[in-house]
């Protein structure tokens, strides 16, 4: 770890500042650290910061639900690379943040949730609003805190956000008792020492080196890892230079652009046929920041069964954690990428890949005149641009929107690939917004997922943010409904939802332009109609309820059996 | 049985996080020996995998990587313990 402890900061020789609130203390450091927005919602323990935000440098964002906090805040550390921060009260404030927490921790999402917390006498009482949570984040945090001293409240929020985005990044919790910010101190020093940077382990790259130099069947296999490190640029150059076929976890798309010719798509229990065929006949596994992750893999022991591993992450941890690797890398992606020297001669390999992807390409020709949810997200994602961040919610969309939506850059593509939390997507695409204001965020959900979330409307509608909504309505949990009818014999349970509400009019009762289509013959009008309107929109898409995710590898089933429909 | 010593610096929540963490991977914890001395603290902790797949070579890693870990490493069982 490169961050010291607290206990290790030096003591100060300058004279001390004047005293001040903990409550203005709190509101200084995050201006320090450069925040700009945060993403809160307002009560009791955690009033003292929200009397010392107006005059403020800091933007605050109020949503509707505390979990929207938390989720708006991951989708803008995701897309800033810079902390994501939401903030809430005690008690139920501070427990609706968790499932945000527990998110930008699966997605290793740089984040610092601020919760108040009952006055520190009353700590321990049961009291109003009191709730542990320290304790209960302590799974789902990287690091946490309860300030037990005015003073240190500077100190801690630095040490706090360096942890935050160092490494790989994670949320960092700072539970702050109503009597540490109404109380006043000088405050403490702030020393922090350099972050350490391990060289890279340059036996290990030689012999990563002479394993490519050897391979016939080379595969780059990268996630999420890459587009934390903003390492695209060494991918980018590493596969260009090795004339390297490629395949993507659900988080890694865009590192590589996913119309790269040598890019053969997503692996995994939703990928292209082509992309698992490939990690099949692979001889070597280059793995980049992923992390081996069930549902890539699909069988563990099936995968890449002809391969040795390289496996390169930011995170020692996780090399070797579930496959062994041959050799293993850790430190700076971008660095290490750039050490390769090997070009390995793989022309016929990448001619066969490359005809994998051809022959397994994706057909959007269905039958029918309704609306074909994967064609409409291609067409809308070419109509979009490369200016375009999708967000999306949980379940067959979010598949769909990573099969068939075109990614340039991770950032373009957010989605809760760790904890798979619905709800995310509306929130998700607010936070998007806010960091890169110029970006066309296009948030695509479900009938189920919107309604996790759907409060969030409104503060779309407050802050006048350009978001645009594609909602596929199926009346249905159609992921579920899906593996129902694969894996359990068809026997439907609790997955009807024809009795959702009217979501057009919904959308109108926020104050947000809304319209309904069911017919395959709107779809153009439709897209034109989301690119061009210049504020938030929601397109209510009426689906086919039987219509189903393809390929699919069943659970525990080796990635080369995948099921597919063809018409 | 597996016996493990953790260096780290004391901190609030520092025990919790890693038996906790300890146990979300798979081991059971059969015994702990804790010494407190100023700033850090060393903690042995006796561990049992809860089933084949868990490997404490992939554990020790993950213990390292909480702040404010200092030293992670296996040392020698007594015979008698072991036992």
């Amino acid at each position: 770890m490169t961050v010291a402890t607290l206990a290790n900061i030096a003591p100060d020789t300058h004279p001390a500042p004047e005293p001040i609130s903990g409550a203005r203390m709190v509101v200084e450091a995050l201006g320090r650290e450069g925040v700009t927005h945060i993403f809160g919602y307002p009560g009791g323990a955690i009033m003292p910061v929200y009397d010392a935000l107006p005059g403020s440098s800091l933007t605050h964002i109020l949503v509707r639900h505390e979990q929207g906090a938390a989720l708006a805040a991951d989708a803008y550390g995701r897309v800033t690379g810079r902390p994501g921060v939401c903030i809430a009260t005690s008690g139920p404030g501070a427990t609706n943040l968790v499932t945000g927490i527990a998110n930008a921790f699966l997605d290793s999402v740089p984040m610092v949730a601020i919760t108040g917390q009952v006055a520190s006498p009353l700590i321990g009482t049961d009291a109003f609003q009191e709730v542990d949570i320290f304790g209960i984040t302590l799974p789902i945090v990287k690091h946490s805190y309860i300030i037990r001293s005015v003073a240190e409240i500077p100190a801690v929020f630095a040490e706090a956000f360096a942890l935050a985005r160092s490494g790989r990044p994670g949320p960092v919790l700072i539970d702050l008792p109503k009597d540490m910010a109404v109380g006043t101190a000088a405050p403490a020093p702030i020393v922090l020492p350099e972050p350490e940077h391990a060289p890279i382990d340059l036996a290990a790259l030689a012999a990563a080196d002479a394993l490519i130099a050897g391979a016939k069947a080379p595969l780059l296999y990268f996630g999420g890892g890459v587009g934390i490190a903003r390492g695209e640029r060494a991918l980018r150059d590493f596969a260009a230079r090795t004339g390297m076929p490629s395949v993507a976890t659900l988080k890694g798309l865009g590192a590589i652009p996913t119309d790269d010719p040598h890019f053969l798509g997503m692996l995994g229990m939703h990928g292209l046929k082509g992309a698992n065929l490939a990690v099949d006949e692979a001889d070597l596994l280059i793995c980049v920041g992923a992390r081996f992750d069930d549902r890539a893999t699909g069988k563990l022991d099936a995968f890449a069964p002809k391969a040795r591993v390289i496996h390169i992450d930011g995170d020692p941890a996780e090399i070797g954690k579930l496959r062994r690797a041959e050799v293993g890398l850790s430190g700076d992606l971008s660095a290490i990428l750039d050490a390769f020297q090997a070009t390995p001669e793989i022309g016929g390999w990448a001619r066969w890949c490359a005809e994998q992807k051809r022959r397994h390409a994706f057909d959007y020709d269905a039958p029918g005149g309704g609306i074909y949810a994967p064609a409409m997200l291609k067409a809308l994602s070419e109509a979009a641009g490369d200016r375009a961040i999708f967000t999306c919610d949980v379940g067959q969309h979010q598949m769909w929107v990573a099969q068939h939506c075109r990614f340039i850059r991770p950032q373009a593509h957010l989605t809760s690939a760790g904890l798979g939390t619905m709800g995310y997507g509306l929130p998700a695409g607010i936070g998007a917004l806010l960091a890169e204001p110029d970006a066309t965020v296009i948030t695509v959900s479900g009938d189920g997922s919107i309604m996790m979330n759907i409060q969030e409307l409104a503060t779309i509608r407050r802050y006048r943010l350009p978001l645009k909504v594609l909602l596929f309505d199926n009346s249905q949990l159609g992921m579920v409904r899906q593996w129902q009818e694969l894996f359990f014999a068809e026997n439907f349970s609790e997955i009807d939802l024809s009795d959702n509400p009217d979501f057009a009019e919904v959308a109108h009762s926020f104050g947000i332009e809304a319209f309904t289509i069911d017919h395959r013959s709107e779809v153009a009008g439709a897209i034109e109609r989301l690119i061009r309107t210049p504020g938030p929109i929601l397109c209510h898409a009426r689906i086919d309820p039987r219509e189903n995710v393809w390929p699919l590898v069943p659970p525990n089933t080796p990635n080369t059996q995948m099921m597919d429909k063809r018409w | 049985m597996t016996r493990i010593q953790i260096d780290f610096a004391v901190a609030e929540g520092a025990v919790l996080r890693i038996i906790g963490l300890v146990e979300r991977r798979g081991f059971r914890v059969v015994g702990i020996v804790m010494d407190e001395a100023g700033p850090t603290a060393a903690m042995t902790l006796d561990i049992q995998p809860r089933d084949r797949s868990r490997r404490t070579e992939i554990l020790l890693p993950q213990i390292r990587r909480i702040h404010g870990v200092t030293a992670v490493h296996t040392i020698p069982v007594p015979q008698a313990s072991a036992a």
